[in-house]
This record gives C-alpha cells, structure tokens and sequence, in this order.
C-alpha cells in the first residue's frame, strides 16, 4: 500500500486525538476527578445518604428487569425473523430499528398517550383491572425495554443468519424435539451474540433518562432513578449535592465502561472459535 | 420394500421442483439419486426425512407412513453436504447428541461412541472440536453421529460435494465397504455420475423433477432409457444419426466393414494414456473418437488422416432424437 506523507498522518492523527479527547476523554475524566476529590469522601457520604442508594437501587431493578425482558423478546424475535416467514416480517424488521431514532423522549409520550389511566387508549382497562403502568414501575420498565429493543436482536440476528440452520436440521434427524434443539443447539451457537447484546442493553439501560423522565414519578426515595438524581443533585444550591451528583455519575459512567470492557474481552474469544 | 415414495409433487413458487414422483428403494442396498443440480434430487432426499413437506403425495418408511411424521418421529439419519457438525461439541459429544436425546444410560452411550468412532477411524479424535478437523474427518464424523442411533434410513446429501477430488475418491470407496459392514438402507444424492456407477447398488436418474430411469448401474449404463440417461452417464457422440460412446467407436484406415462412415480426423487431443479424436465425416458429422495412445500410434493417426468409423461389436446406440439432450 501507498502510504500517505508523513505530515498528512501526523495531522490527521492529531485531529482524531483531539476531537476524542475534548468530546469523551476530558469531560469523563472530569467526573472522575470531581468525584474522588478529597479521597474517597464524597463516595462514603453519598452512599450513605439513603436517596441516593435508593436512586440506584430504582436503576438496577428497572434495567435488570427491561435487560431480561430484552433478552427473552430479543432471542425469540431474532429466532422468528431468521428462522421463519410470516406475513409483515419485513415491517416488523423495520419497526425494530425504530428506537434507535426516535427520541426517548417521545417514547415516554407514547407510552403516556397509550397507557394512561385517565384517557390513555389501554389504561383505564389495565387499571381497572389493578395495573397501573404509567407514574410506576411497570411503565419505566416499559419504556426501557423500549429503548433497549434493539441491541439484542441486533446482535442476534446476523449470527443466526451466518450460522444457518444446517446443525438445527441436523439435531432433528437424530431425535431431537424443538425445546431440545434449541438449548442444545441453537442457544450455545448465539451464546456469545446474546452475551453481547444484553451488556448494550445494560449499558443503555441503566444510562435511560429522557423516557423514565416522562413515565415516571421521579420522588426522591421511591420512584427515582441514578440519572434523574443525578439532575435533581446537579441542579440543588447545596455543594454536598453537587458532590453526590458526581459519584453516581461516576458509578454509572463506571459500570457502563466494565460492560464495554467485558464485552471486549468476550469479542476476540468469539473470533478465534 | 424399504421406502415407497407415491405421487409426490413440489413446488417453489412456480418452479417445479418434483412432478409426480413414483419410487420405491429397496431395503438394505446403497442407492443413489443420481441427476444434474437442481433436478429435485436433493428436494426428494429432504422430503423423505421430513425437513421439507411435499405438496401431495405420500412417502412411507418400512410400511409407516410418514408423510406427516416430523423428521425427529422418522428414525432417519442425514448427513449433509457441508456437514452440519455441532460446532460447540467435541466430536464424541457430537457423535453422542442422539443417543443422549434418546435417554440411553451413560454407559451405553459411551460404548456405543467408542464403537462408532472406531468404525469410522476418528477414535484418536473423540475430544477435539469439529474445527480441528479436516473436512474428510467432519463428514466421517457426521456419519458416524447419524448411524449412533440405529436409523432405518441413512440419507446423505451430496455427502462428497465439499471436498476436495482425492478425499472424495477415498471416502467413496470407504462408503462401500461401510455398507458392507452394516447394510443400512442407504440412499445418496449425487451429480457424479462416476460416484453413483461406483458406489451404488441402484441408482435413481432424476431430471428436471421426474425419475428418468432405475436400475443398476449396469443396467442404466448398458440400456439406457433415453438420450437423457445414456448422456448423463457418460460422455456421447453422434455416428450416423445415433448416440454412441466415443470409446465404443471402432476406428480404421481401410473400409472393412460395410456400413462404415467415411471420415477426415480433424482434431487430435492427447490427454495422458488416452487419444481423443474429432473426425469430421463426409456426412457432416462431428464424431469425437476415444482410443488409447497406442493404438492410435499403432494406426499412425494424425490430423488429416482419412477413416472410416463405425460402432465396435456390443456397443450399445441409442438413435439421436434430441440434439440438445445431449449435450450434457
């Protein structure tokens, strides 16, 4: 290959350094600082101030909870638009891809305008048969999945096209039925895919605000979540808040990195099998 | 009588994959379904082990019908072209899968892997992954885990296909012996028609989704049903407005017989041992001639040369009535 000029590269790499440095790297580090600014202090006082470890407990049960849901729909979805024909498949297939671009916030509408107790089009039934979604958990869980959709099915679906449906075909001529088929055969093939696809679904989860923000309550100690504590922290005149908004914000920003870092370990081991 | 295939029709969309399909394979024996790519020969292997469905008609295995049994309800073990190993599992856990599925006890899976592998040369093998193995050895594998649980019918697709020319001659000839030892009925689907005449105690000509012709290898070569079956078993020419085969031409530089065609060699091709000759004859004929080295040398022929040709004593000739069914 021709190389280009050495002035050209080295230009060219400075642009790329630059542009991630001051958008990602230098603001993330900030947090960081920020946070363990007088050691670990500001970490001791915010965990032990109960809105806090309650906001975090909020994240954890509605990610944990949108990231199973995500990754039950997402394998069957993903097994049913590569595995069989069924008439709208193709709409299906696009609609899927629709979270990706539609803001979060217009989600929360969406979810709100439909399953509302006052005059949503579903929930006045659901609530009169005593589920309440929108203002509780049900709903934040809803629009997380929502917002989360994707990331698996998106993983899923090539490798199951790639591998194709030779081993599956296989193992029912020797006997096997479709439940055996497909944890013998199918789920130990899209292992890796799946692995893949809930640790993005985790990392967008437990990141989710816009949506949460308009199904949810947002009270401190009940119904908030890390991020929106992190906005109601931020935005508090008290110095000791604007201490406890860093830590979760690091503790989110951390977590997101290991899931990122799992992930990058678990890819090259996929590749060399 | 091992499988009855009765009427069986399919579609594609508007491609017409099998058109009423009558065959029924004996029990026992090795056959082949023997045709040129996408004749249906594949498609009607699938349909008997139920991984596709006909359209009508009815297929039954040992007098079951199986028409609407799904393939786990067959008893059938398929071996695929690309092999379809299961890429997570060691080989023995591959061979094992549906012996496990049958819930045998773990002892008898074990001796009865240990058995499998031996018979299949793979023994040293037993706990490698399939990706550590070449493609011969997969498909070793492959039939190994479709004989493990004692199938009625064993179906190979295009079990060769994947490989390359020298492993292929050798499995071939494996398969035989394989056959020998445990007379499964057999039926394999395959374009070759030097594989099918070698290896198979019937064979099953099928084109353009219907069955030209069954019989033995003998029978299908010594009395072809029609131009299609006489030019897909083997390479033809026309002689005098019949198809012959171009090693069945008696060829000489003096008028000895009567109804000799006389000839200008135009073309001579030397492939190794073998002569191949084109004699364009006074008719208008382009007759390819085959002869050995030696007896081409022995007749002094070169091009130009002036011959007369005519079919060798016993050699079978079918009249030429479709040019272009030839050609294949």
């Amino acid at each position: 290959m021709v190389k280009e000029p050495r002035l050209f590269r080295i230009v060219l790499g400075t642009l790329v350094c630059g542009y991630v440095f001051m958008l990602v790297l230098w603001p993330v580090a900030l947090v960081a600082q920020k946070t363990f600014e007088g050691g670990l202090d500001n970490i001791q006082t915010a965990l032990q101030n109960p809105e806090v470890t309650h906001a975090l407990l909020v994240t954890a049960k509605v990610a944990g909870l949108a990231v199973l849901i995500n990754m039950v729909f997402g394998v069957t979805m993903s097994l049913l638009l590569v595995r069989s024909e069924f008439p709208g498949k193709r709409l299906v297939s696009a609609l899927i891809d629709v979270p990706l671009s539609v803001s979060p916030v217009v989600v929360g509408f969406a979810l709100v305008l439909v399953y509302n107790g006052l005059d949503g089009w579903f929930g006045p039934t659901l609530e009169a048969n005593g589920l309440i979604v929108i203002f509780n958990t049900p709903g934040m869980v809803m629009a997380t999945c929502f917002v989360a959709l994707p990331l698996v099915i998106r993983e899923v679906v090539p490798v199951l096209t790639e591998i194709g449906d030779d081993q599956e075909q296989a193992a029912r001529s020797l006997g096997a039925n479709g439940r055996q088929t497909f944890w013998r055969i199918t789920l130990p093939s899209i292992k890796w895919a799946v692995v893949y696809g809930v640790v993005l679904s985790l990392a967008r989860s437990i990141g989710e605000y816009g949506a949460v923000r308009i199904v949810g309550t947002n009270v401190a100690g009940d119904s908030q979540t890390a991020t929106q504590y992190v906005t109601e922290a931020h935005n508090s005149p008290f110095p000791v808040d604007h201490a406890a908004a860093y830590t979760v914000s690091f503790i989110l920003a951390a977590v997101a990195v290991l899931c990122i870092v799992v992930v990058s370990l678990l890819r090259p081991k996929e590749a060399a099998k | 009588m091992s499988i009855d295939i009765k009427g069986v029709n399919k579609l594609f969309g508007d491609f017409v994959a099998l058109e009423d399909v009558n065959v029924t394979i004996p029990t026992g024996q090795l056959t082949a379904l023997l045709g040129p790519s996408g004749g249906g020969k594949s498609t009607l292997l699938r349909i008997i082990a139920g991984l596709d469905s006909a359209d009508s008609g009815s297929i039954e295995i040992e007098g079951v019908d199986a028409t609407k049994l799904p393939p786990q309800k067959r008893n059938v073990g398929f071996v695929f072209q690309h092999y379809a190993a299961f890429k997570h599992m060691t080989v023995a856990k591959n061979v094992a899968f549906g012996l496990e599925i049958r819930k045998k006890s773990k002892a008898e899976v074990r001796d009865r892997v240990d058995e499998l592998l031996k018979l299949v040369h793979l023994s040293q093998f037993a706990h490698r992954l399939p990706s550590q193995l070449s493609g011969g050895q997969r498909q070793r594998m492959a039939l190994a885990r479709a004989l493990a649980v004692e199938p009625t019918v064993l179906l190979l697709d295009e079990p060769f296909g994947a490989l390359d020319a020298k492993v292929r001659k050798e499995l071939r000839d494996w398969l035989r012996r394989l056959h020998d030892e445990v007379h499964v009925t057999t039926i394999f689907v395959t374009h070759d028609q030097e594989e099918a005449l070698e290896v198979a105690d019937e064979i099953v000509v099928i084109n353009e989704g219907r069955v030209e012709q069954k019989g033995t290898p003998d029978q299908l070569y010594d009395e072809p049903a029609n131009n299609f079956v006489m030019g897909f078993l083997g390479e033809v020419t026309t002689l005098g407005g019949h198809l012959v085969r171009p090693h069945d031409i008696e060829i000489t530089t003096d008028p000895i017989s009567a109804g000799a065609e006389e000839g200008e060699v135009s073309r001579v091709l030397r492939i190794g041992f073998e002569v191949r000759l084109t004699v364009l004859t006074d008719d208008g004929e382009e007759v390819v001639v085959v002869l050995t080295r030696t007896h081409a040398r022995s007749l002094g022929l070169d091009v130009g040369s002036h011959v007369w040709l005519a079919p060798a004593e016993g050699a079978n000739t079918v009249l030429a009535l479709d040019k272009a069914a030839t050609s294949g």
